[in-house]
């Protein structure tokens, strides 16, 4: 999923505070996972921004809606009827869900409620990690299933570097070191043999570095 | 006189684009930068121009130095971190090169190496900054340096630019002077008329406009950049002229030089002449430009 955090309160006063009608829109899918921005998140804050206002002393109208999907036609136009009643939008979806609705109510202003982070995984409660960057190719049928583009942190292909210490990473003794995740996998498999082959030099044309990417699929189009 | 008391003086600048070689024999090179030292101000060295691999305009303006040629350096926003650049800005100013000019470089995709991946780290306001930054002594991380680079800086304008492209790039253009921008190379011009009506938008007294001549090899090469680079238009009577002439060097020269000729007519403070591989060319390109 995709993982995101609230932005800090006074950010998000910053970017509203000269509106008088605001419409806060939270998601149902990654964000609401990741307790971010959700129906929970989106009634904390409308409560914090109402209190801010009226300490204030300025009158500032806030509703709240909590949409199925913000990247996706068909639910954004369920607010279609009502956009024009708002001044502004604080959308607590990722950066997709943002400019969807963006594009789609081109006049109304509409601003990010959180900082979207990464793709990644819950470890546990309240942690999330990183496992991919949508490198457009993926390797992880060589790499043992854990992939060193988005957890390795020099993005090595050919085994760890020299800073690899009890399995530890680096830059950090509470990162796994990707590559000791591999190779123990590796052995695990019975697969070390993998390991030996030198991985080529990677095409990064599919990751961001080609420019934005779009997948388009003649089958599937209508 | 150094290309900087040059632009400062107000006589005509001539700048001549020299491409690195792709690979360590530099003789060639060496040869023809030789054929017009003492002829032009500096030799113009693009960093890997058209993401096409080659030696790194640092090495070769250095190379160009031990033969007492005037360079400008390029340094380009696509390939090189903050930490990268820097360190060849400093390395460039201990190496006594005196010009130094922030390009973007063209997509990564377009080149010869599609499948690097690009840095991108600082655009093109935030690599002038940089430059400007180390020139007061200080890096990006706020460190005082011991010693700080001296360099007349430069940058690049589309002067292809119209309508709402034009007010954005007349904007950055403001912005890059306010950066300590001295002198501002343009992309190609053959269609004078419509490069009169941008240099109108332009004030010339705030920083030295230089337009790129680029000499054309063929009308083919002339039909394929008016249809393809949208910043550059041709005059189909130039295309016609070149199809119809018995010797097409000769013409291409002539027309390069007489496009020269205008642009001194309007008051221009230089020119950058291209040569794009023919470097062997260009001092056929200024004596029929009588330069
Ligand atoms: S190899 Fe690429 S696609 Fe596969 S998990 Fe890693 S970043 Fe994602
Ligand atoms: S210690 Fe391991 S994860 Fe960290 S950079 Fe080195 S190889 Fe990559």
């Amino acid at each position: 999923m995709i993982v995101a955090e609230k932005k800090p309160i006074e950010e998000i006063i910053d970017q509203v505070k000269d509106f008088q009608k605001l419409l806060i829109a939270g998601c149902n899918e990654c964000v609401t996972v990741c307790e971010a921005g959700g129906k929970k998140e989106v009634g904390i804050l409308a409560s914090a921004l109402r209190m801010y206002f009226m300490n204030e002393g300025k009158k500032v109208e806030i509703d709240e809606v909590t949409l199925e999907r913000q990247c996706d036609h068909e639910y954004l136009e369920e607010i279609r009827d009502r956009i024009d009643k708002y001044d502004a939008v604080l959308s607590l979806a990722c950066g997709v869900g943002v400019q969807f609705m963006a594009e789609k109510y081109f006049s109304t202003p509409v601003f990010p409620g959180v900082n979207t982070c990464f793709m990644g995984a819950a470890e546990e409660r309240g942690v999330w990690s990183e496992r991919c960057q949508a490198c457009g190719q993926c390797i992880l049928g060589e790499t043992a299933g854990i992939c060193p583009i988005s957890r390795c942190a020099k993005r090595l292909l050919n085994g760890p570097c020299g800073g690899s210490t009890k399995g530890k990473c680096e830059i950090s003794k509470d990162l796994d070191c990707a590559w000791q995740l591999i190779l123990d996998r590796l052995k695990e498999l019975d697969r070390l043999d993998d390991y030996e082959k030198i991985m080529p030099i990677k095409d990064w044309s599919t990751e961001r570095a080609g420019g934005p990417r779009k997948v388009v699929r003649e089958d599937v189009r209508l | 006189m150094s290309l900087e008391a040059k632009i400062k003086s107000g006589e005509f600048v001539v700048l001549g684009e020299f491409e690195p070689p792709k690979g360590a024999d530099f003789s060639r090179f060496l040869n023809n930068a030789k054929q017009i030292k003492g002829r032009v101000d500096a030799l113009v060295v693009p960093e890997m121009g058209n993401a096409v691999m080659k030696a790194s305009s640092l090495g070769s303006c250095a190379f160009l130095k031990q033969h007492g040629i005037e360079t400008v350096f390029q340094v380009c926003c696509r390939d090189r971190n903050r930490l990268a650049l820097q360190a060849d800005i400093l390395a460039a100013g201990a190496l006594d090169i005196l010009n130094i000019m922030a390009v973007p470089g063209e997509e990564i995709t377009h080149g010869d190496h599609p499948q690097a991946r690009l840095v991108n780290d600082l655009d093109l306001i935030q690599l002038l900054e940089t430059i400007q930054r180390l020139k007061i002594g200080k890096d990006l991380a706020g460190v005082e340096l011991s010693g700080s680079p001296k360099f007349c800086v430069g940058s690049t304008v589309n002067a292809g630019a119209f309508g709402g492209v034009r007010d954005i790039e007349m904007e950055n253009l403001n912005k890059m002077i306010d950066l300590g921008v001295q002198f501002l190379i343009t992309t190609p011009v053959f269609d004078l008329h419509r490069f009169q009506q941008f240099i109108k938008h332009i004030d010339t007294s705030k920083g030295a406009v230089i337009p790129t001549v680029l000499l054309l090899k063929s009308a083919g090469m002339a039909r394929y950049i008016d249809r393809n680079i949208k910043s550059i238009s041709i005059p189909k009577e130039m295309i016609r002229d070149i199809q119809k002439a018995p010797d097409k060097l000769k013409q291409c020269i002539q027309l390069t030089a007489e496009i020269i000729g205008h642009l001194k007519e309007m008051g221009m403070a230089g020119v950058m002449i291209s040569t794009v591989g023919w470097e062997d060319k260009l001092p056929q390109v200024m004596d029929a430009a009588k330069l």
